[in-house]
């Protein structure tokens, strides 16, 4: 790498030039919309083939076909305790944005270990499933899908574990808690994307 | 231009609750009768997608381009 001169920048500026902004669209939002897009077509792949495989059993009586069943109850508590995260997580920000250290580390533990509480009963019911990815295309969607979104959630939990350890070294105050607001907006897209894939595979 | 529901955390959980009161009345509906679930959902979708791009807000004005640089 040569060190090439760039031009000056204004006084009292370090490091990289300021970035000449020729949209409308500030990048932050600009970048959240790529990321949702690329989200939204990731999942629709796997929708697209999950309902190609419905339309192509008009004479299904119920659904899944047999042999599958899928457990709605178990599912519907997981679903119940994931999106109960979003309100820890929700009140987790709050608490930070009004001086409430406790209710931050309170918030985010409580996130987290919801959050590891669906992850583990997601594993437990894929155990306890009776088919596997290789059964079917049905199952390879199955898994396919909740897989992929466990893997969300999973990054999700990382996301907030570091936020949780960082909120108890004291690293957030009401004015500068980026930290935790970043985590909570990717928990609440998970949340969402959760909802989804349930109320499709397992209810609709 | 269009709000981002995930602009903020706050607006993120109140999409999370939104979505929630959307899938919930699809289901019920489907439950009922398919057809009427399939009208629910283009219902509300149609109301979603309205209310999406109907509560657009001007963006602020960003900083004047330095160095002289145009659009």
């Amino acid at each position: 790498m040569s060190a090439h001169a760039e031009p000056h920048a204004p006084s009292g500026h370090h490091g990289p030039p300021i970035a000449n902004q020729s949209s409308k669209v500030s990048a932050s939002v600009l970048g959240m919309f790529l990321f949702i897009a690329s989200e939204a077509m990731l999942f629709g792949a796997f929708f697209t083939a999950y309902f190609f495989v419905r339309v192509v059993n008009p004479e299904a009586q119920g659904w899944p076909l047999e042999p599958f069943h899928l457990p709605v109850f178990v599912a519907g508590v997981n679903t119940a305790v994931l999106v109960t995260s979003s309100f820890t997580m929700h009140w987790a920000l709050q608490s930070v944005k009004r001086g409430n250290r406790a209710g931050l580390q309170a918030g985010l533990v409580l996130t987290l270990l919801m959050g590891s509480a669906f992850l583990v009963t997601q594993m437990l019911e894929y155990a306890r499933i009776g088919f596997n990815p290789a059964d079917g295309a049905f199952g390879t969607i199955f898994f396919g899908l909740t897989g992929l979104h466990g893997a969300h959630v999973f990054i999700g939990l990382t996301l907030l574990a570091v936020a949780t350890v960082r909120a108890f070294r004291g690293h957030y105050t009401p004015e500068h808690h980026h930290g935790v607001e970043i985590p909570g907006i990717y928990w609440h897209f998970v949340d969402v994307m959760w909802i989804v894939v349930y109320a499709t595979i397992y209810l609709l | 231009m269009p709000r981002n529901p995930l602009r903020s955390e706050a607006e993120a959980f109140r999409f999370v609750l939104l979505t929630v009161a959307y899938f919930a009345l699809i289901v019920g509906a489907a439950a009922l009768n398919t057809w009427f679930g399939l009208a629910v959902f283009l219902a509300l979708t149609a109301l979603a997608l309205w209310r999406f791009f109907q509560r657009s807000t001007p963006e602020p004005p960003g900083p004047a381009p330095q160095g002289g640089g145009s659009a």
